[in-house]
């Protein structure tokens, strides 16, 4: 591991946030000759970043695009090795399985910091229209936009490594961000006093390495396990779902039933959680399945045929034929042929049937829902997975992420502007109080969907179908849904 | 209400005729104030304090009040609490740089003046809340923060240390106004000399900002902010910020004190000299919202106050 700079250039920018002795006496430290170098006094940054996921990376592009906040010091630490997001390259017709849908909001904020033009365009897939029905009693909500937005897109389904490493080619573009690369936090304590320095409330971040930053602010974009906010005393508080989210990148018959104009983002509420289908560039969808960790292991199990037939048997078949399906440990394909005959749907209003699935991309992870008390402490800030996992029913997590981001940013620039020390409580409150409110309510919202849609029968089966058929009838709330849906309602992401 | 100065507030309010007068505007010239324009403060002003004397030399004449110091002496440990006493001032001080900057790029000097490396001096600088953020800004070359009072003065200090960007900045100097030496020529002045929430608390305003006027450069601005003298003003700031509300420290004002734009305005535009340009800006503290800026409220509660030193043709 070592300290890499990325650009020679924050030698000679103008350090207006530190003063002009001390950033002198701190420069030469941050080249990597000098980094094994132990010293007594830790480097000084205004921010310290911990993560390099989606969250940390658009922060720091944040910061470094906009010219009030480009003269801070600013340094990156991330565990894994950043150099393999960097080199990321799959062929045109493979696509990685972690993707998300970016809300227009979302990629109109990457356009303002200048990472929206290094994504590779051709590998993002917008869509504009949803269709989400329960399984249960076949109620549909009707997503498709009515005329006058009819072609407007609801959001952009992205492979979270397109984003990741399009936002560090925007970085290295930039410049002067020091990037500590697969450098692990050992731990975070805080300063010292000094005769002429009183760093008694600056956290201090240690590197496995020996190496120490000192932080005017620390950013835990650390995910959810966040080491920044268990250093900061903030609880997190949700719980586990018991459920799985389990993600495979599928090939289709064929472009979809609207063609390549017309992309359609497909979900189906099962008992045991929703199961949706999301357009990439041609003939490719990509899964997340979330379901029973039983369940997820099956369908790992499975080969290829069966799985695929078992994932077309999921927005097609009724839950108690779904629920045989998972009892038998293989031929799924044949099963699903024989039920098919017995089984009435509307071939067009459900995703076109799947042939294939890419080798390799069938995983699955743990869905839990948490919020952290809240997003900031003195000196420190969480954004992202750090302050809040939401339940992927929404495709919501990293728009989150990038909603948090933009405001911390401006909350940032706020303070540069006006002298203000950017790393207390004080300076941070805005941010807490412009982000905290909307992502409760859509993690509230989210886990009542989740709630309401994972009982099979019982006294909420009829009131669902009411409450779907209500939305429906609903005009205003349904065009809440979408809006919010699209990340361009009353800001709520 | 402090006791102290409670009887006086009621006889002023009888004076006024509320009832009668709905016009704040007009109620505030309508009673007797202490002569802000003047040398000698009228002896209803201040009686327990000396009248000043112009012409004695700096080491007799002060501008500070005892119970003034000793009231914010008493404060100092909670300045930098942001849920403190003072958490007001610290929401009010954004609006200080944005009022700054609207001053400085109104005029339309040819060349425009420098906007780099400007000096300040931060008058009754408390614990430091606009010293530090004007010390921050890319655009500063150096501030220096006096304030008279010992105990404020070392808690500024002591925040300072927290922040490696202050230290070849900030200088503090526990001083009043009067025994700061006079710049030796007029391009030696500050840019900008702000005095800010501090002219309430100043026994003999005029004697005090003839003090303050040598510090600014030609071409530079004198800036404050304090609260006009109106029956709204007594009501929020005395009655309400301090008593019911208490979102300011009881005994903080002293409402005879307060001095209005217009008077603000004579003083400088008629009374002196070398003086041109003034700015206002009325702001309204909203619970919950925090400052605003209120187009008018000058006229009857807290407001900036803005002039220009004439600079130098050349
Ligand atoms: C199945 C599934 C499907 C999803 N689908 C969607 C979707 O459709 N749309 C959507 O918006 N979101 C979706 N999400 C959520 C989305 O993936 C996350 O919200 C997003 O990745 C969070 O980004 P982040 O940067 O906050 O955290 P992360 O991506 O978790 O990044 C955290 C980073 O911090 C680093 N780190 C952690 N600890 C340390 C340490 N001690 N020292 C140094 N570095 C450290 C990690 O290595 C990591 O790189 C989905 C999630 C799941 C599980
Ligand atoms: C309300 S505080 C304002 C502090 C600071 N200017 C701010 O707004 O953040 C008033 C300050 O004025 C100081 N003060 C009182 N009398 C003074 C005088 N005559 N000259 C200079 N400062 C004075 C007090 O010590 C106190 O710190």
């Amino acid at each position: 591991m070592g300290s890499i700079v990325l650009s020679g250039r924050q030698l000679q920018r103008p350090l207006s946030s530190l003063c002009r002795s001390c950033s002198r006496r701190l420069l030469p430290r941050l080249s990597r000759s000098y980094a094994a170098v132990s010293s007594q006094q830790p480097d000084i940054y205004d921010v310290v970043c911990v993560g390099g996921g989606p969250a940390g990376l658009s922060l720091l592009t944040a910061l470094r695009s906009n010219p009030t906040t480009a003269g801070l010091r600013v340094a990156l630490v991330e565990a894994q090795d950043l150099e393999k997001v960097r080199s990321w390259k799959l062929p045109p017709d493979r696509f990685s399985n972690r993707c998300s849908s970016l809300t227009p909001a979302s990629a109109q904020f990457l356009d303002n910091v200048g990472a929206w033009a290094h994504l590779h365009r051709d590998r993002v897939q917008p869509y504009h229209e949803m269709q989400v029905w329960d399984g249960v009693t076949d109620a549909r909500i009707e997503f498709e936009w009515t005329p006058p937005a009819a072609g407007k897109t609801i959001a952009y389904m992205t492979e979270n490594l397109n984003l990741t490493s399009g936002l560090l080619r925007r970085i290295d573009e930039l410049g002067g961000v020091t990037v500590f690369n697969s450098a692990r936090v050992a731990g975070i304590s805080f300063g010292e006093e000094t005769e002429d320095l009183d760093l008694r409330e600056w956290p201090v971040v240690h590197l496995a390495s020996g190496q120490r930053l000192a932080a005017r602010l620390l950013v835990g974009a650390d995910g959810a396990n966040s080491p920044v906010r268990a250093f900061a005393g903030i609880e997190s508080r949700g719980w586990d779902y018991e459920r799985h989210g389990v993600v495979a990148t599928l090939e289709l018959e064929g472009e979809g039933w609207g063609g390549d104009a017309m992309k359609i983002a497909y979900q189906r509420f099962l008992p045991t959680g929703p199961v949706a289908m999301l357009p990439l560039p041609g003939n490719l969808s990509t899964l997340v399945w979330s379901t029973t960790p039983a369940n997820a292991a099956l369908l790992k199990s499975l080969s290829p045929k069966d799985f695929v037939a078992l994932v077309n048997a999921a927005f097609r078949l009724r839950p108690v034929d779904l629920e045989y399906m998972h009892t038998i440990s293989s031929g799924q394909e044949e099963e699903l042929a024989w039920r098919l005959q017995h089984t009435q749907f509307n071939r067009r209003a459900i995703p076109q049937t799947v042939v294939g699935v890419q080798d390799g991309t069938i995983a699955s992870f743990p869905l839990k829902m948490r919020h952290a008390d809240t997003y900031i402490g003195e000196r420190v800030a969480l954004v992202g997975d750090a302050a809040h996992s939401i339940h992927p029913l929404a495709g919501q997590g990293l728009n989150q992420g990038q909603g948090d981001v933009e405001s911390l940013a401006r909350t940032i620039e706020f303070s540069v502007s006006h002298g203000q020390d950017l790393g207390t409580r004080m300076s941070l409150e805005s941010y807490n109080s412009e982000r905290y409110g909307p992502n409760h309510v859509l993690l509230g919202v989210c886990d009542k969907l989740h709630k309401i849609y994972s009982a099979g029968s019982g006294p909420l089966v009829p009131l669902r179908s009411l409450g779907l058929s209500a939305i429906n009838a609903l005009g205003p709330v349904k065009s809440f849904f979408m809006e919010q849906a699209a990340g361009n309602g009353i800001k709520l992401f | 209400m402090p006791p102290r100065i409670k009887p006086a507030l009621l006889r002023q309010l009888r004076y006024l005729h509320l009832p009668s007068s709905p016009s704040p505007v007009r109620c505030t010239s309508s009673f007797p104030s202490r002569s802000f324009s003047a040398t000698t403060a009228s002896a209803s002003a201040s009686a327990s304090h000396s009248s000043p004397n112009s012409t004695s030399p700096n080491s007799t004449f002060t501008t500070v009040s005892p119970d003034e110091v000793s009231h914010f002496n008493a404060l100092a440990s909670s300045w930098w609490d942001p849920q403190g006493p003072s958490r007001i001032l610290h929401l009010m001080n954004p609006l200080r740089h944005d009022f700054i900057r609207s001053c400085r790029s109104s005029v339309l000097d040819v060349p425009p003046p420098p906007s780099n490396n400007l000096k300040y001096l931060d008058i009754g600088c408390g614990g430091g809340i606009f010293a530090e953020s004007a010390a921050r800004l890319p655009t500063t070359a150096s501030v220096t923060a006096i304030d008279p009072s010992p105990e404020v003065l070392s808690v500024a200090k002591a925040h300072a240390k927290r922040d490696p960007a202050l230290r070849s900045k900030l200088t503090y100097l526990n001083t009043p106004i009067e025994n700061l030496p006079v710049p030796s020529t007029p391009q030696d002045g500050y840019d900008i000399v702000s005095i800010f929430e501090v002219i309430e608390h100043v026994p003999y305003p005029a004697d005090f900002l003839d003090r303050c006027a040598p510090f600014v450069k030609p071409g530079g601005w004198l800036v404050l902010s304090t609260i006009a003298r109106t029956w709204l003003s007594w009501v929020t700031t005395n009655l309400v910020a301090e008593d019911l509300l208490r979102i300011v420290p009881k005994g903080t004002h002293d409402w005879r004190k307060y001095i209005n734009e217009e008077e603000m305005k004579t003083y400088f535009l008629q009374k002196r000299a070398q003086w041109t340009e003034p700015r206002c800006m009325g702001v309204v503290y909203v619970p919950g919202l925090g400052w605003k800026e209120v187009p008018g409220s000058e006229k009857v509660g807290n407001y900036f106050f803005a002039v220009r030193k004439v600079p130098d043709t050349a």
